[in-house]
């Protein structure tokens, strides 16, 4: 089966299958990040903005029009914090892997970020943090946020209830060493991350929606 | 006094968006005193907590919370985002 990635210009062609975590894993983890195809990486916000409107078409592959708006949130909280936190702190290129496709009736996302990681991200203002499986735990599962005193850090904490609660829903995240999974087919999805991100340097997220 | 937030995008997702377009707001809606604001979703697709995190903190900041309203939705993403943001300010 033949897939459509991208837009035009920059449509591409692919045998289907998830997501290409292989191509994302050689991209995040380059000692200097490669030229890598334009469609897939987001160098700014504006761009990962402009390509958030894409997820509409997997509605005529299956996806539900009452997901849709829950599928665009979860993928704009994810993403906009590659570039909320990582913001003056980039090893060296700017932006976000950002893939998504529809396979066998799921859906799947990847985001992934040449960032400093989320426990570099909140250790700074939580000392108290002890390693980064547990900044990866308090991330997604308590209001914290590496930009303190900024009120912030309930985006992620409302990505875990939507997959969580969202019937073959599922997430995965690995940031450094950590690693965490949540919803019905999120030990799927870091199974699939594990096999690329083992010991990553920034954060890759791997999400999958079932479709009706 | 009624904002309809589809005219500031019909994806509301980002922090730095939802700042500007609080201030815009704060700009050019001048509700009369004990007016309300009415923050309207229809034709919006899809929010995200922060960006409603931070129009909500700019006009509550200004007006009080008791002043800004979220009109009734159906889009899931909008229930859901301010479910989060108000629990959490719950929060003590």
């Amino acid at each position: 089966m033949i897939e459509i990635k991208g837009s035009a210009p920059f449509t591409q062609y692919a045998l289907a299958g998830v997501p290409d975590l292989e191509a994302a894993s050689r991209w995040m983890n380059a000692r200097t990040a490669p030229k890598s195809p334009e469609s897939l990486v987001c160098e700014t916000r504006d761009i990962f903005t402009a390509r958030l409107p894409h997820l509409k078409s997997f509605v005529g592959n299956g996806l539900s029009e009452n997901i849709l708006p829950l599928v665009i949130s979860t993928t704009g909280e994810i993403g906009n914090n590659s570039f909320d936190h990582n913001l003056g702190q980039w090893r060296d290129v700017s932006g976000c892997w950002f893939e998504s496709q529809v396979t066998g009736r799921h859906l799947w996302i990847c985001i992934a970020d040449r960032g400093q990681g989320i426990f570099q991200s909140l250790v700074k203002v939580h000392p108290h943090l002890a390693d980064e499986q547990a900044a990866l735990h308090a991330a997604f599962e308590t209001v914290i946020s590496g930009r303190m005193p900024e009120q912030r850090g309930n985006g992620l904490k409302f990505v875990r209830k939507i997959v969580t609660t969202t019937p073959g829903g599922g997430i995965a995240c690995v940031s450094g060493t950590g690693r965490v999974f949540y919803g019905e087919q999120g030990e799927r999805c870091a199974t699939l991350l594990g096999q690329y991100f083992s010991e990553v340097k920034g954060t890759a997220t791997l999400m999958i929606w079932r479709l009706p | 006094m009624k904002v309809e937030l589809k005219k500031f995008g019909e994806i509301l997702t980002s922090r730095p968006a939802g700042r500007e377009a609080g201030l815009a707001i704060k700009a050019y809606f001048k509700p009369e005193p004990g007016d309300r604001i009415e923050l309207d979703f229809s034709g919006v697709l899809a929010v995200g907590p922060s960006w409603l995190d931070e129009v909500l903190t700019v006009l509550r900041s200004e007006y009080g919370k008791e002043r800004v309203i979220c009109l009734p939705s159906e889009n899931a993403s909008v229930s859901e985002s301010l479910r989060i943001i108000e629990k959490q300010s719950d929060t003590p």
